[in-house]
């Protein structure tokens, strides 16, 4: 009986730890999610119900202008950073050698320099030496630096299970170098290249510390979110970061449902492509 | 010569992984490049198909210098050991590939998938995709995809090492037949020599880079041209020993005593002796003198029964002697003493470097 009792103790109590963390780490987000729908937005419990705030979000022309060149930020170093890094992986895994290791790690190292740091230099090397004023390129640009090394490491732990004999065996059924690429590699890897762009997408759309050097006057929702806190929390931030949320979750969810319907795997299960 | 290789050598760092191999393959042939893994037939057979690039020597295929050739322009076809059908097309797509690369009309490919999808009994798998298959029709499909295009040459890089033994008996009279109907070479990279003597016209030996011999099969088999060789093909026992002075006697370390149809070893030089198993033959001890030249006396230690025939492992001293007898003779029983004799002309002798001798 003492036996049982000691068992289920310990089960609850892990199940307590568990709730515990996990409230730890939505609680917060829930909190700003429920207060965005309130009209009492500073304590919403219960909360009184209401779109209002939406609304006024939605109404507002600079809101609007920020979401859009947020998109235009995600999109832009989303895409250039997943071809760039789908060039990398792909020289790395089919030509393998002696430097590979040197190579990745050259690859991987802007991961550890900090984001405000990466702006700086960034402002002053593009102005200087591109020529390039605070505008949106000049964000793509150097967020496409952190997102590289993102879209590096998801594509490579994608692309080591491709098997480079398959392009052999195009290659020797008549198919030229371009053609094997786009028949047989493409169809194969491109989970890994959506996968890498969805999280370098994210990623950039909700930058701060980079774009906030680069982007001069142009506004995105991260630079409005942080300039709006000089007059005060307002209800609109909280709709702005809920809003936010929802496009990163609808990025996910697209992920998770291509998981479900087995159209692709995002390295999730370790399932054989051929069986043998 | 419809294939030629002209003095192809392939260097790999300070490694010749093939060393100036010259041979010629004709049209309507079957080729088996034999050796032991790491030896270089593989190498050899990806120079011929234009995915490794010789660093000396030509490779001709149809009077043509295809040496700087990409792969694709060659003409070839491949059937791989792991089989390498595109995962994400099925069987039918995977067919088509190759005749979609040579652009041809869509009713002629559809022709031409149904013709192969024929010969090699795949009606009915023509949706699956290859993850939904066995093995063995994962190689007919890998065998179909070699042959739909009617390549100029079919490479094939070990295809039945993944298959079970009955199955690749199956698959050998079928690749045999399909290479003797369509009248195309065939060049077979083995390292089961089984397989190399069921279905080949010629073999080549393969070491270290090398062609060690590039005979007909019978001639591989029967008259081995370097100890290697006779190491290699079939089984065999294997005697080290001396030379007498006659250079036409040879003491073994066993101590036996081989009597060889003529002289020809260095007196009182070192050499080596194979008989196969097939050439020993037994008798109940006690016929005739025990003590001669070119018989043993020993006892029968096991016996394996193999159906058809029966292999004896054989007691002689220190040492084992296989013997391999049809069932059709005389059998003896585990215990039991025995004569084991050969001719003089079944013993396959090498001097020291391997070279033939007698």
């Amino acid at each position: 009986m003492r036996g049982r009792l000691a068992k289920a103790t310990t089960r609850y109590a892990l199940l307590a730890t568990l709730a515990l963390s996990y409230l730890f780490l939505y609680l917060p987000i829930l909190h700003i999610g429920l207060a965005a729908f309130s009209k009492n937005a500073n304590f919403p419990y219960p909360p009184r119900w209401t779109l209002d705030t939406f609304g006024r979000l939605f109404g507002n022309s600079l809101y609007q202008g920020a979401f859009l060149n947020s998109l235009v930020l995600g999109i832009g170093a989303g895409a250039l950073s997943t071809l760039l890094a789908a060039a990398a992986t792909l020289g790395l895994m089919r030509h393998a050698g002696r430097r590979t290791g040197l190579f990745l790690t050259l690859f991987v190292a802007p991961l550890f320099v900090a984001e405000v740091l990466v702006g700086i230099a960034s402002l002053i090397f593009n102005g200087l030496f591109l020529e390039l004023q605070g505008n949106l390129v000049s964000a793509i640009l150097a967020n496409a630096v952190h997102c590289f090394s993102y879209a590096l490491l998801i594509m490579a732990t994608q692309l080591y299970r491709y098997d480079w004999r398959l392009d052999d065996a195009a290659m020797v059924f008549g198919a030229s170098p371009l053609r094997t690429f786009f028949e047989v590699t493409l169809p194969l890897i491109w989970p890994g290249l959506l996968g890498a762009f969805i999280v370098t997408f994210i990623m950039a759309f909700n930058n701060l510390e980079i774009s906030f050097y680069l982007l001069g006057a142009t506004p995105t929702l991260p630079s409005v979110a942080w300039g709006a806190l000089r007059y005060g929390v307002k209800p609109e931030l909280y709709a702005l970061a809920t809003a936010v949320n929802l496009v990163v979750v609808l990025g996910l969810g697209i992920m998770f449902v291509l998981m479900l319907t087995g159209k692709a795997a995002f390295g999730h299960r370790p399932e054989r492509e051929r069986a043998v | 010569m419809y294939i030629t290789l002209d003095g192809v050598s392939r260097q790999y760092g300070s490694v010749w992984a093939i060393d100036r191999v010259t041979m010629g393959i004709a049209r309507n042939e079957f080729v088996s490049l034999l050796g032991p893994s790491g030896s270089g037939k593989t190498t050899l057979l990806r120079i011929i198909a234009g995915l490794e690039r010789p660093s000396q020597g030509r490779v001709l295929i149809d009077g043509v210098d295809v040496t700087e050739l990409p792969p694709h322009k060659r003409g070839v076809a491949m059937v791989f050991q792991e089989f390498l059908l595109f995962p994400h097309r099925t069987v039918w797509e995977n067919l088509a590939f190759p005749l979609r690369m040579l652009k041809l009309p869509a009713a002629e490919i559809e022709e031409r998938v149904r013709w192969v999808v024929g010969i090699l009994s795949l009606g009915g798998l023509e949706k699956r995709y290859p993850n939904q298959l066995s093995g063995g029709q994962q190689q007919r499909v890998a065998l179909g995809r070699g042959l739909v295009g009617r390549p100029k040459a079919l490479l094939l890089d070990e295809p039945l090492a993944n298959l079970d033994r009955e199955l690749r008996q199956e698959m050998e009279v079928e690749i045999r037949r399909h290479q003797t109907a369509l009248g195309i070479p065939f060049i077979y990279v083995t390292h089961n020599q089984e397989e190399a003597l069921s279905m080949s016209d010629r073999i080549a030996v393969v070491r270290r880079g090398r062609i060690e011999d590039f005979a007909a099969r019978t001639e591989i088999y029967d008259r081995p041209k370097t100890a290697f060789i006779a190491q290699f093909v079939g089984r065999s026992n294997r005697f080290e020993g001396t030379a007498d002075a006659g250079g036409n006697r040879l003491a073994t370390r066993c101590g036996a005593r081989l009597a060889l149809p003529a002289p020809g070893l260095t007196p009182g030089s070192p050499a080596l002796a194979f008989i196969k198993n097939e050439k020993l033959r037994l008798d109940a001890a006690g016929t005739g003198a025990a003590s001669g030249p070119n018989r043993i006396a020993c006892t029968v230690k096991d016996v394996i029964l193999r159906g058809a025939y029966a292999d004896y492992i054989l007691a002689f001293g220190e040492r084992e002697l296989n013997a391999s007898r049809p069932r059709s003779e005389r059998s003896f029983l585990a215990g039991e003493p025995v004569l084991a004799s050969f001719a003089p002309g079944d013993i396959d002798v090498f001097d020291e470097k391997g070279e033939q001798a007698a």
